[in-house]
């Protein structure tokens, strides 16, 4: 991002006929790609000069037995394992349903449904992640599973939503281009319509990540496990230590998150986008 | 140049108001860190109160940037710039701003505020009273031929890229400075528009006689507009500055010679403007009266056509007297092919008018819009072949 | 559960409006930030760039998490509560505000300092107006966002309408858990739509009819 900003602004600086033209904004192509590409480097290693910081405070830190237990390396482990597990059998659902239910509300025969479901999704979207969970709890029962069923309504909306307008956005001349050749609707989907929606889908499914991490550790209110227990049982037992280290190890994990969907995005958009 | 022809409107040339002052640079200089040559190298320029000055040359050659230092958009390195006798270099460029005048390609014009709002900005931030800047808007809206009623309350994108450009100029004369600088502001309207704005500044300068800068890639613009021209080269380094017609004769080096350009005998059409020829009076007809009448006088007069005039003065359609004398009483129908040309236009720009409507001849609007005579096809050929015998002999 | 409604009318309108009131509030104090934050920015391309790196960084944090950090220093009650609500509050608004300044017509900032505006005024009469519709996007993106965020602030003791959300939750099984949860997320649900449409109004009325679309 930086790298545009500056080149853009050395162009203001020589305001002359030609910076201020279009010019300006063509320059702006291939060193915003340089820019995204610098982020992607910085990003990781924040998340690693955190990491190391923790580690380094659990070493030195002088702890209470419950808070050494609870911030063993196994516990630890057990609890972030636990954390992404949850998160990542819910996003597997949800590319599993919501991709492809995207793809066929903008299908001709169901493309009707689609304001109908976009206003469900904007309604969903206002409610309350842990109304939610508890709602679940109570109609499904605790645990594991109740906590990704959780999970999946509510992360599903992006990546919906994103799918959705990522294939109407592709210009209709290029579908109709497709066909004119000779391809099957199931090829144009594949081969245009998929391709060029790539940049908004993935978009999609890297908030949806993020909101899982997130989301995920309102788990330990319905027995689902997780990063959230460290959190919960630090607010219950007034263990700061243990608050603080649960909610600093749920943020790297979601910048961890964040920057492993930015990669995805970066290498998956299809050239000359 | 011998007295013109029945107009209601007086020539715009020689005894004109002036109430711009005047320009001088000193050695101006600017330097952008990291370039190794200056984009404008120690300019010293003096432009005279109430002339039109139009600065030419090649893309990147400084102009703009020479332009932008005289309001201070940019800061010069060194040297100084005057208004008149004041010394400007030091001073708040806000309140410098607020009596330059600055009009841009589509005028600049602030999309989320009406036309009025526009052009009473200058005169509100100078904590003019209300019905002072309502009157000063309607004015001046007046002046560049929108009708106020119509124009005032609505949006920049409501209007024609012409109409915006309008708007600009307005704008830019709102609180009445001496100076007014323009940076390439037709350059984003089609040819036909742009030769009518052209044609509406020279004719709003003739009224205001402010002191003009001009920026222009387009030298048929410069030759058109300007009293004088300058013709830079890279560095804003200023080759030739003289009138368009001493430009043309005698081109101070090649590069100038290469800018005008060839067909010189065809670029005096470009210098010659309307306002230079006898025009001819023509019999004129106003909306709703009896028909009969108009012809009558058409008859008298020998004309073959009649200018229909509308309530406030303006021509509206030129029908020939054959198809008037088949009406009762005279429509008041516009015709949206009428061709019709500036005092100020050139000659050229008067053909290019009349090739366009397929009428061998153009009327001619003198202030607001009002008639001024007729202009033919024969009358500029006649210009055409007396250059010729003049260059021969 | 129309006993429920009926019963506790009077505390649910009290929660509702606590809840309400929290939420405007931390957006408004949000933009304020947000809009400050952008002013400061925008004409820099680091500090620009270092802007939109944290509103994305601080969207990843987990509300649950800054929630538990905040803790530490406030201890419960109305303060953490406010600060959360309001960190993310300010996040949407001020990418928003960034991008939209940055979105305003070169030319037409131009011509505003042509003909005299200073800076400031420039800021103020040309350039926030024209950005405004691309912040009021920003602003029901947050409204929306943190209507969900109160309702956890309530573990903290917040105030608001998560408060029945986790009395349902803890009384589990016993009378009214269910009625309770069902109506703290169902307010939120309405009172989310009713602000949205509320943002919606204001921004007919307050974008210039010449931008418009």
């Amino acid at each position: 991002m930086s790298a545009t900003q500056i080149r853009r602004d050395a162009a203001e600086e020589v305001p002359d006929e030609a910076a201020l033209g279009p010019g300006a904004s063509r320059a702006g192509r291939p060193s915003r790609r340089s820019g995204e590409w610098r982020a992607l480097v910085i990003q990781p290693v924040l998340v690693v000069l955190g990491v190391l910081a923790f580690v380094l405070w659990r070493a030195t830190a002088t702890l209470s037995e419950t808070e050494a237990r609870q911030l063993g390396a196994a516990a630890l482990w057990d609890s972030t394992l636990r954390h992404l597990s949850l998160t990542a059998v819910a996003a597997a659902i949800v590319l599993l349903i919501a991709i492809p239910l995207g793809v066929a509300l903008t299908r001709p025969a169901l493309r009707r449904f689609t304001p109908v479901v976009i206003g469900l999704a904007n309604v969903g979207q206002a409610a309350p992640a842990i109304g939610l969970f508890v709602l679940l709890a109570m109609w499904l029962g605790f645990g594991f599973w109740t906590t990704v069923v959780a999970l999946v309504v509510y992360s599903a909306l992006p990546v919906l939503r994103n799918t959705m307008v990522g294939i109407q956005g592709v210009d209709p001349r290029l579908v109709e281009a497709g066909r004119g050749m000779g391809m099957s609707g199931l090829a144009v989907l594949l081969r245009v319509e998929l391709p060029l929606a790539a940049p908004v889908i993935l978009a999609g499914v890297r908030t949806a990540l993020v909101l899982l991490v997130g989301t995920a550790t309102l788990a330990t209110f319905i027995a689902g496990g997780g990063l959230g227990v460290l959190i919960n049982t630090g607010i219950t037992l007034s263990l700061d230590s243990l608050l603080i280290s649960g909610a600093v190890l749920v943020a790297l994990l979601a910048l961890a998150v964040d920057w492993l969907g930015r990669v995805v995005e970066y290498v998956a958009r299809p050239k000359g986008l | 140049m011998s007295d013109p022809v029945p107009t209601p409107v007086a020539p715009a040339a020689p005894e004109r108001r002036v109430s711009g002052v005047p320009i001088r640079l000193e050695h101006v200089t600017k330097r952008y860190p990291g370039q190794d040559r200056p984009a404008v190298d120690d300019v010293s320029l003096e432009i005279a109160a109430g002339e039109t000055v139009m600065f030419v040359g090649p893309s990147g050659c400084g102009k703009t940037t020479l332009l932008k230092m005289i309001n201070r958009l940019i800061e010069p390195t060194s040297g100084r710039i005057f208004l008149g006798d004041e010394d400007v270099t030091n001073q708040d460029p806000d309140r410098l701003r607020r009596r330059i005048g600055y009009v841009i390609q589509a005028g600049g014009l602030f999309p989320h505020m009406t036309v009025a709002t526009n052009v009473g900005m200058v005169p509100r931030m100078l904590g003019w009273e209300k019905p002072r800047i309502a009157e000063r808007i309607d004015e001046l809206l007046d002046l560049v031929g929108l009708d106020p009623d119509v124009y005032r309350d609505r949006y920049p994108r409501e209007l024609s890229g012409g109409q915006q450009q309008r708007v600009g100029v307005a704008r830019a004369l709102a609180a009445d400075p001496p100076v007014l600088l323009m940076d390439e502001p037709f350059g984003a309207v089609d040819p036909i528009t742009r030769h009518r704005l052209q044609d509406e500044l020279i004719a709003i300068q003739g009224e205001i006689g402010k002191t003009i800068v001009f920026v222009t890639h387009d030298f048929d613009e410069a030759l058109k507009l300007g009293d004088r021209i300058v013709v830079f080269d890279v560095g804003a380094r200023i080759v030739q500055y003289d009138t368009p017609e001493a430009i043309l004769a005698d081109p101070a080096e090649e590069y100038v010679a290469k800018f005008v350009g060839a067909g010189a005998t065809l670029k005096q059409l470009t210098l010659t403007r309307v306002n230079s020829l006898e025009l001819r009076p023509a019999t004129t007809a106003t909306v709703g009266e009896a028909a009969a009448a108009a012809v009558a006088r058409a008859r008298a007069a020998g004309d073959e056509l009649i200018v229909v005039l509308d309530r406030r003065g303006r021509p509206i359609s030129w029908p020939t007297v054959a198809e008037v004398s088949r009406m009762t009483t005279i429509p008041a129908t516009v015709d949206e092919k009428l061709p019709v040309v500036g005092l100020g236009s050139t000659l050229s720009d008067a053909l290019d008018t009349m090739l366009a409507a397929s009428q061998g001849g153009a009327v001619v609007l003198g202030r607001r819009d009002r008639l001024a005579g007729v202009v033919t096809v024969e009358m500029i050929m006649d210009v055409v072949q007396r250059t010729r015998q003049e260059a021969a002999g | 559960m129309w006993d429920f409604l009926v019963d506790r009318r009077g505390q649910i309108a009290y929660q509702a409006f606590q809840h309400v009131s929290l939420v405007v509030q931390c957006v408004l104090l949000g933009t304020l930030i947000a809009l400050v934050l952008a002013a400061l920015v925008y004409r820099n391309p680091v500090a620009t760039s270092l802007a939109n790196g944290l509103s994305a960084v601080g969207l990843t944090i987990p509300a649950f998490a800054l929630l538990g950090i905040l803790l530490a220093p406030f201890g419960f009650g109305i303060a953490p509560a406010v600060i959360a609500v309001t960190f993310y509050a300010t996040l949407p608004v001020l990418r928003n505000a960034v991008v939209g300044l940055a979105g305003v017509d070169r030319s037409v900032i131009e011509s505003a300092r042509g003909i005299g505006m200073s800076r400031p005024a420039t800021l103020l009469r040309i350039e926030l107006p024209l950005a405004w519709p691309v912040i009021l996007a920003g602003i029901r993106i947050s409204t929306q966002m943190v209507m969900g965020i109160a309702a956890i602030a309530a573990y903290v003791l917040g105030p608001g309408l998560g408060g029945f959300i986790f009395t349902g939750l803890a009384r589990l099984g016993g009378a009214n858990a269910l009625e309770s949860a069902l109506v703290g997320t169902i307010a939120i649900v309405v009172l989310a739509l009713v602000l949205d449409l509320l943002l919606l109004v204001v921004g007919r009325l307050t974008t210039p009819r010449g931008i418009r679309v």
